[in-house]
């Protein structure tokens, strides 16, 4: 290697491994730290054999619904690995028998007779405590009539006519902005079982309740009237007791109705008749099928267009549809034989819709009882304490190993110490980028994996210097052998790096848990170890030997390789 | 010239191929002290592998480990295994299998003792019996899939009956260290299992910077010398290699162990560092004393290695031990053996100036 090209080739190493990590951490890109490092909760749940992965990625999203609501938890990760196992790790968690309920819980899928429908983002019982306050404050100005207890019975809902759908509309236009600084009072309009949450206390034990605020039921209880939205449509719907249950369902499947081929039930969803679109059958058991039909009865009385002819399905306290009975759904029959269909229309995604909605009522049908193999909560404390006794040991591992390469190989030594510290940056910037843009984060045991590296790197070293002297010894001249030594040392660390590369490969892809992140954390090392041997410790070596690092005194790389009487004579010579 | 001197340049000549038979003998007693210690004693399996309760908090009251198994007594635990960790700053209490109740009642009882008010400061892992299990097999797949793929890299880059030398080399290690683990007591984690397959990597890597000087040395003067001789001459040439590899392997490592038995917290590496000490060194002495012998005495039945030991012995040349030979073929015998004769290596003027 030229002095030139060796040159060239230090600085840009040294000025990319430096100046990526100065650049990363001023941007305040760090590692982003495991949960073993930082505290929180750690669960695996298992599906039981045979369940539909479909399903499982339902489970995931309902989960990650669930502790997202549940705030302060940062960055959950929540995935699917294995065949069917779920990996929920929520780092900072205060609160852990909370989130496990949370994720340890199964969605439960209901059928529910629409009551309202509020296309405007706010809940229809917060409509009617609107309309309510303001009827009270007419009759407080104007003594004038309408009674309270006529607002709740429009609540309560089953008998009232179309007129309190078109009442709470013209309402809202005028309320919008004279009530909008000053919530309205929910509770005259209540119906009865139904409380205002409770902040303070564990929703669980407050079934029914709806938020102070938003007038939404945060806890659902298929046995009480709720509140709940359908986030697709952005529709708020005022909803009757579940009257069909997931249970009730034997299975779903979505489906495309050929032009011409008869209909496999009677289309409950927009009055196309279902042939050329996009549709989920239903198919209920006995006991489901005797319920649908009674409900469908009492839907299909309603006129077309009345939100009352609407089925919500309900999952998770999430509405996922809301279909309309189809025209052809009489009020003496209703739908009979326990078969029923959704047509998806033709707007939007239909076929997509489709899928989504079947995955839904399948997840429903069947319920997915995760057991918990493994919990784990880790304190903050301990966390913290993790990391501090990591970051002392990495330290202290690489100071004595500096130590100890100066001590040994001197000249070569202290190029090794610098390539310690490039190699270091290099890890750390790899790190920082992954957790950043991968949402890989730096576990225990990859901090013991980096740890681990310093040895496999600094044996790099020892290979190639080895080999320089005994190259020197065998009578090759200084450059000569550097070159020469660099050749063969970096075969022999090219066969003995894919083998550590193989072992990281082989555990990370068949591997679980903590063992993933050790193979991840070596693999990296492994292949940053090569780079630097390649890009840092061949020019720094080479421009040594022509330097006075290379045939000088006791601490030049011919001192190291043997000549030692030379060393020995030096001192001598320099106190004349 | 003493010892350190010789070995610091590179200028040692152990007979490691002739006294095969006392290493040989060495391992297979090692061998079978772990073997039986296994079969007897077992491995201390941790709660990941068994199923049950850990339950791990900080120790504001300086409780002994008398004082929290007597709280367990209290409470029906007092076959709970307990132990102190970070020197008295922490307290950790594993248990079999808990109903919810239970566990909350023992991680209340621990912290209470403990002098722990915040619950949320206590760690605590559940662990069902199948779940290590599963650990366990996957290690065990993962394994048995990179053995299969070293041992295939291997007869590739070097040679069919290295690979498998390796491989036994290998099975040597990892029945040392869990035989050690075994004596001991060590507890077994998934930090173990780690290390454990550090280990593999380290004795593969070991085993192939040996195996590749020799492969090496046998290209450059294989007509020359016996492969006893040419076995001999590779291991130490990369003697020096191993020992300050080993070194800055332990270093880290050691620092790991220092850390982990000192600070609260650091116990998965301090059970990581164990093993991986253990398993180092087991790796450095079978590649020198166990993987290299063998490969010589292997590879001595070959036709082609004994039709040259037939051309050396005609010619006189006794040379079982060639590692002497090496010193003479390069021009540094004198230089070894004599200190003061200095002329071997020429001095460039240029650095003489410098210090005058």
């Amino acid at each position: 290697m030229s002095r030139r090209a060796a040159l060239i080739t230090l600085l840009v190493t040294v000025t990319v491994a430096w100046g990526s990590l100065i650049v990363t951490q001023s941007l305040g890109t760090t590692p982003r730290l495991g949960l073993d490092l930082q505290g929180g909760l750690s669960v695996l749940l298992e599906a039981p054999p045979g369940t539909d992965p479909e399903v499982l990625d339902k489970a995931v999203e309902i989960m990650r619904r669930r502790i997202e609501a549940l705030g302060r938890v940062q960055e959950p990760e929540i995935a699917v690995t294995g065949l069917r196992s779920i990996e929920v790790q929520l780092p900072g968690v205060t609160d852990p028998d909370r989130a496990l309920e949370a994720v340890g819980t199964i969605g439960q899928l209901a059928f529910r007779p629409v009551l309202e429908v509020s296309q405007f983002g706010a809940s229809p019982l917060l409509l009617d405590a609107i309309e309510y306050e303001q009827a009270t404050t007419t009759t407080t100005t104007t003594s004038t009539t309408t009674p309270g207890d006529a607002t709740t019975t429009t609540v309560a809902g089953e008998t009232t006519t179309t007129v309190a759908g078109e009442t709470t509309t013209t309402t809202t236009e005028t309320t919008t902005t004279t009530a909008a600084p000053e919530l309205p009072d929910l509770t005259p309009v209540l119906p009865p079982g139904i409380t205002i949450c409770d902040p303070d206390q564990d929703l669980a034990l407050q079934p029914g309740c709806v938020d102070g605020t938003t007038a939404i039921t945060l806890s659902d209880d298929p046995t009480k009237e709720a509140w709940l939205a359908d986030p697709d449509t952005g529709e708020i719907f005022h909803l009757a007791p579940a009257q069909v249950l997931g249970s009730d369902l034997a299975d779903a499947e979505a489906g495309f109705i050929q032009q011409g081929a008869s209909g496999t039930g009677v289309p409950f969803g927009v009055s196309t008749g279902g042939v050329g679109q996009w549709v989920v059958m239903l198919d209920f058991n006995s006991e489901g099928a005797v319920k649908f039909q009674e409900v469908t009865k009492e839907l299909a009385s309603y006129s077309l267009g009345d939100p009352r002819r609407r089925f919500a399905i309900v999952l998770d306290a999430v509405v996922q549809s809301a279909p309309q009975m189809d025209e052809e759904v009489s009020p003496e029959e209703g739908i009979a034989g326990g078969r029923a269909v959704i047509t998806m229309g033709t707007a939007g995604t239909p076929e997509q819709a489709a899928r989504d909605l079947a995955v839904v009522l399948r997840y429903g049908a069947l319920p997915v009882v995760f057991s918990q193999p493994t919990v784990e909560s880790i304190s903050a404390t301990l966390g913290s304490d993790s990391l501090r006794a990591g970051l002392i040991a990495g330290l202290g591992g690489l100071a004595l190993v500096a130590v100890a390469l100066l001590l040994y190989y001197r000249a070569l030594g202290l190029i090794a110490v610098v390539g310690l510290t490039v190699f270091g940056s290099l890890v750390l910037t790899v790190f920082a980028l992954l957790g950043q843009y991968q949402g890989v984060s730096l576990t225990l045991a990859g901090v013991a994996g980096i740890i681990v590296s310093i040895g496999i790197t600094s044996d790099s070293y020892i290979v190639y210097y080895e080999r320089i002297k005994e190259d020197v010894r065998a009578g090759r001249s200084m450059r000569a052998a550097i070159d020469h030594a660099f050749r063969r040392a970096f075969r022999t660390m090219l066969t003995a790096d894919t083998v550590s590369l193989a072992a990281a490969v082989l555990l990370f892809i068949l591997a679980v848990g903590s063992v993933k992140g050790f193979a991840l954390a070596l693999g990296i090392a492994t292949v940053i170890d090569l780079l630097v041997a390649f890009f840092f410790t061949r020019p720094a070596v080479a421009l040594a030997g022509f330097t006075r690092w290379g045939e000088g005194g006791r601490f030049s790389i011919r001192g190291a390789a043997g000549a030692a009487k030379e060393a020995v004579v030096l001192p001598g010579e320099a106190g004349k | 010239m003493s010892l350190l001197r010789r070995l610091y340049f590179g200028q040692t000549h152990f007979d490691f191929v002739g006294r095969r038979r006392w290493w040989f003998a060495l391992s297979a007693v090692l061998v079978l002290i772990s073997a039986l210690a296994l079969g007897i004693r077992g491995l201390n399996l941790s709660v990941d592998f068994v199923g049950g309760s850990l339950v791990e908090c900080d120790n504001p009251a300086g409780a002994s480990v008398a004082d929290v198994r007597n709280a367990l007594t209290g409470i029906g635990q007092s076959a709970a295994r307990v132990q102190l960790s970070g020197g008295g700053a922490g307290v950790r209490v594993q248990t079999g299998e808990l109903t919810e109740e239970a566990q909350d009642q023992l991680i209340a009882t621990v912290a209470a003792v403990a002098g722990v008010t915040d619950l949320n400061q206590v760690s605590y892992q559940t662990v069902g019996p199948t779940f290590g299990r599963q650990v366990t097999e996957s290690a065990v797949r993962a394994l048995v899939v990179f053995l299969i793929v070293v041992a295939v890299f291997l007869w590739w880059r070097l040679e069919w009956r290295m690979a498998l030398i390796a491989l036994l080399e290998v099975l040597h290690d990892l029945v040392l260290t869990a035989g050690i683990y075994s004596l001991v007591g060590f507890e077994v984690t998934p930090a173990t299992v780690i290390a454990v397959l550090t280990i593999l990597g380290y004795s593969l890597y070991d085993t192939v910077v040996v195996f590749d000087k020799v492969h090496e040395n046998v290209a450059e003067r294989g007509e020359r010398h016996t492969i006893s001789a040419l076995v001999n001459m590779s291991v130490n040439q990369v003697l020096m290699r191993s020992i300050n590899t080993s070194l800055t392997t332990l270093l880290p490592v050691g620092s790991l162990l220092f850390v982990g038995s000192l600070l609260l917290g650091a116990t998965t590496l301090r059970e990581f560092a164990l093993g991986l000490f253990v398993g180092v060194a087991a790796g450095t002495y079978s590649s020198m004393f166990l993987g290299s012998p063998l490969v010589a005495v292997w590879k001595e039945r070959e036709e082609h290695w004994q039709r040259i030991r037939r051309r050396l012995g005609r010619k006189g040349a006794e040379d079982e031990f060639a590692a002497r030979e090496l010193e003479v073929l390069p021009e540094e015998e004198a230089a070894a053996v004599l200190p003061t004769a200095t002329g071997a290596v020429p001095r460039p003027p240029r650095k003489r100036r410098r210090h005058r």
